[in-house]
């Protein structure tokens, strides 16, 4: 088991290595000049041209990317070339936003899509089954932005229940925490319970056709026992998988979210970076977003050997 | 009761946590900015939201008034000598930087030498300084190879990286390096340990500050007093998240909200909309003129019937005309050197067909021509839309490039000519305080290739230029403008396409704002 964990934390360096290259090269093709950005629309070429020298960003491809890869190997994500900031102070600054408003969207989604898809498949075929899958037709229809809106709509402006923006910090006490995660978690969450929803409708519509189903049946467990001790930690292999495989649609839904209720995270960040051309930020965030997929698929792949005893690494 | 007073109720009873000195909230402004404020050096900058920054932390040594009088700021007022080619200006009593230690002339000498390399006026002042030198602590010395009348005006500059003055460590970096620390003398500290760039820009009352002792405040003149003990400007890039903070009242003041928005706030008795600055801002369409079609000063020209300024400005403002001004020229309109010289060009009957034959005389025969803008800033975006739609009407071979702006910026400095990447024709905006006088004006520049971008050759238009530095009086700066005016409207180095007022929009309870751009002292809670 141990050396299937540093085994697989060894494999992230080639990958992060990979990812490191491609993304810079992506974003030295890319169009877009930070000098020209930065020197605002009043400058004159000059002006341009010497704040692109100071950069560095004149110089060759290679040259840059060894610079950065040798900072990157010392533990050193860069600065931002607009705030001067180190990138990972910025990263610092963002990341308990992002986390949050992660941690809360996948409790909630957790808690409601896996329910709802159990009950979906016991009562399969009857209006309550019907009625999951509607809504997780509508969960996957319905852009997150236009449920923010609406529920902004409705519940911070006309209803005032909620605040309509921002971030309180969690230090700052657990109810104005949560009270501007509501809303963005809810908006959020949509696609995800619809997701996590179906696939545990349908792992449990095969689970439950199993001959031990009918055993559990046959020797008199509760149905209460049999759908969530007996069918769901059978069917929770690929639940958890998708669980994790959702944690990347979490982090791109991030981005607008957090746009959308000015929540000043790392998809804020992202976003801000790439529209000003910010590449230490941008390949500081990206690198991150990286190694946390990558980390996520670690645990769900350990987290088999919880659920199915026969997995064994 | 509304739920959101019973969750703070209930956090307040289940959780007793330290009490947070908090300032009341009536001492506290929260603000909207028009952009996130990425960078904090106004002099290595030339962005407004850096500059609106640079006003509430830095000071000046004069400001400006409404009606472009300057009168001293930071200066208590000086002494011309040798018939004006000695200028001594003296410092005020009681100036302190935040850090605590008093402003010396030692700090204004190197503030203001880091500008001159950066600010046009101040590069033009440059050229007639042999020296600016310290005399002693509360005193320094311009010495002038021949008299400047603009100096006062040079140093009470507004916008486009204002004569900011800074301690002496800072204004000793290089002007296009970043500073790394922000130490004004201005009305309001920056708090460093606050700032989450994209997120939150805090601002203290500078309890030290000491306002000059009369007059009224009026754009950068005046006294600058504080009334708010603390500024927040919350980011919120989006216009909708903003509007419905602004109308919960999660926000005071938001600064740029879009046309669209301002129907919807217009509708809320408890928010006002006004304009940030009695001026307009002006559109321009920007010709290159290294390359064909347009280096053809004919086609041009053949333009010119076809510009609709009601029909840029609707797009930009939407359909209220007491928001724009369909007959702007090379200045501001309502300013001092704004005239209707060569402006029959303009005013006459708008005709696409007499456009379509001006561009057959000019011998277009259906070059290739780009047009680039970008998608993501309202006016700009918007007047390139109609730009769009004009040159597809008038039947050129045009390549329409729409992106974003960090790549629009990109591709305009490209001298390159179309077939290589190059472009043609684009479209932005500049504000009112850029377009007064020819100082700051970089599109009527006539300088070739350390033009701005589009490089028009017009030695003419640089002779009236220089002229104008040395005019002695107003008379003069208006005839010198008049036939600046126009020779650009037959070269033209680019069209005015109209001019448009920006709208901003705050709560009712906010008093006493001071017009021209977003400034905190004056504004008070009523």
């Amino acid at each position: 088991m141990w050396a299937y964990i540093i085994r697989r934390i060894l494999a992230t360096i080639p990958v992060m290595a990979i990812v490191a290259l491609f993304v810079f090269s992506l974003l030295y093709l890319a169009p877009g000049d930070p000098a020209a950005v930065i020197a605002g629309d009043q400058a004159t070429p000059a002006d341009v041209e010497r704040i692109r020298e100071s950069l560095g960003l004149d110089r060759p491809y290679l040259v840059r990317f060894g610079a950065w890869a040798w900072d990157i190997f010392r533990g050193d994500l860069g600065t931002s070339i607009f705030t001067n900031l180190p990138v990972s102070t910025m990263i610092q600054q963002r990341i308990e936003p992002t986390l949050s408003l992660m941690v809360v969207t996948l409790i909630l989604a957790v808690s409601i899509a896996v329910p709802m898809g159990v009950i979906a498949a016991w009562k399969q075929g009857t209006t309550i089954d019907r009625f999951v899958m509607a809504f997780a037709v509508l969960g996957f229809s319905v852009p997150v932005f236009v449920v923010g809106y609406v529920l902004a709509y409705i519940f911070a402006l006309e209803l005032d229940w909620l605040p309509v923006q921002g971030y309180t910090p969690f230090a700052n006490g657990f109810f104005p925490w949560i009270e501007n995660l509501i809303l963005p978690a809810i908006a959020l969450g949509g696609v995800y319970i619809a997701l996590i929803a179906r696939i545990t409708r349908a792992t449990m519509l095969e689970v439950l056709s199993q001959d031990y189903i009918r055993t559990a049946r046959a020797k008199g467990a509760g149905q209460r026992s049999i759908l969530f001790v007996h069918a769901l930690k059978n069917a929770a292999v690929p639940i958890v998988t998708v669980v994790g495989i959702g944690v990347a649609l979490l982090i791109g839904g991030a981005v607008v979210t957090e746009s959308v209720f000015a929540i000043p995270g790392l998809g804020r960040l992202t976003v801000d970076a790439i529209l000003r051309r910010d590449y230490p930020v941008i390949q500081g965030v990206i690198l991150l977003f990286s190694f946390v997929y990558v980390l996520v698929n670690l645990l769900i792949d350990l987290s088999y050997t919880f659920f199915d005893p026969r997995i064994r690494y | 009761m509304k739920r959101r007073d019973l969750l703070a109720g209930a956090a307040a009873a289940t959780l007793a946590g330290p009490a947070l000195a908090q300032p009341a909230q009536n001492r506290v402004l929260k603000f909207v900015p028009q952009a996130n404020l990425t960078s904090l050096d106004p002099i290595w900058t030339t962005a407004n939201v850096t500059r609106n920054h640079g006003h509430m932390v830095y000071d000046t040594l004069y400001g400006v008034n409404a009606d472009f009088q300057t009168a001293p700021q930071m200066a208590s007022g000086h002494v011309l000598e040798d018939g004006g080619k000695i200028v001594v200006i003296t410092l005020r009593d009681g100036l302190k930087f935040h850090d605590g230690e008093p402003v010396r002339a030692q700090d204004v000498v190197p503030s203001l030498t880091r500008w001159m390399r950066r600010n046009p006026m101040g590069q033009k002042l440059a050229t007639v300084t042999d020296a600016v030198e310290v005399v002693d602590d509360k005193r320094l010395r311009f010495r002038l190879k021949r008299p400047f009348p603009l100096l006062f005006m040079a140093l009470a500059q507004v916008s486009n990286s204002p004569a900011f003055v800074m301690p002496e460590r800072l204004a000793r970096t290089d002007p296009f390096t970043q500073i790394r620390e922000t130490v004004g003398s201005g009305p309001f500290v920056f708090k460093a340990d606050e700032f989450n760039s994209g997120s939150r820009v805090v601002y203290t009352r500078f309890a030290d500050y000491v306002p000059v002792s009369s007059g009224a405040p009026s754009l950068t003149a005046g006294p600058k007093v504080a009334h708010f003990d603390r500024v927040e400007w919350n980011i919120i890039t989006d216009a909708a998240t903003s509007a419905a903070a602004l109308q919960t009242g999660e926000i005071d003041w938001y600064e740029q909200p879009p046309p669209e928005i301002q129907q919807l706030l217009r509708r809320n008795r408890a928010i006002k909309i006004e304009a940030i600055d009695p001026l307009p801002l002006t559109g321009i369409l920007r010709f290159n003129h290294l390359h064909p079609p347009f280096n053809e000063k004919k086609l041009r020209q053949a333009m010119l019937p076809a510009i609709s300024q009601a029909d840029f400005m609707a797009a930009v403002v939407g359909d209220e005309p007491q928001n724009y001004v369909a007959t702007c020229g090379m200045f501001t309109p309502g300013t001092p050197l704004a005239s209707d010289a060569g402006m029959s060009v303009l005013n006459g009957p708008r005709s696409i067909d007499r456009a379509k034959e001006l561009m057959r005389a000019a011998g277009y025969t259906n070059q290739p021509m780009r047009l680039i803008g970008p998608t993501d800033i309202l006016a700009p975006s918007a007047m390139t839309q109609v730009g769009a739609d004009l040159v597809r009407r008038l039947g050129f071979n045009a390549d329409i490039v729409l992106t974003d702006w960090g790549t629009t910026v990109q591709r305009r400095t490209s001298r390159e000519p179309v077939d290589r990447g190059g472009w043609s024709m684009l479209f932005t905006a500049f504000s009112s305080f850029d377009f007064v006088n020819p100082a700051a004006h970089f599109p009527l520049r006539g300088n070739g290739n350390d033009a701005w971008f589009g490089w028009p050759t017009i030695p003419r238009l640089e002779e009236l230029r220089d002229s104008w530095f040395e005019a002695p009086d107003l008379a003069t700066e208006q005839r010198i403008t008049r036939e600046m005016q126009t020779v650009a409207l037959d070269e033209l180095p680019y069209i005015p396409v109209g001019a448009y007022k920006s709208l901003t929009a705050l709560r009712t309870n906010l008093a006493d704002r001071v017009s021209g751009l977003a400034l905190f002292w004056g504004i008070r809670r009523s």
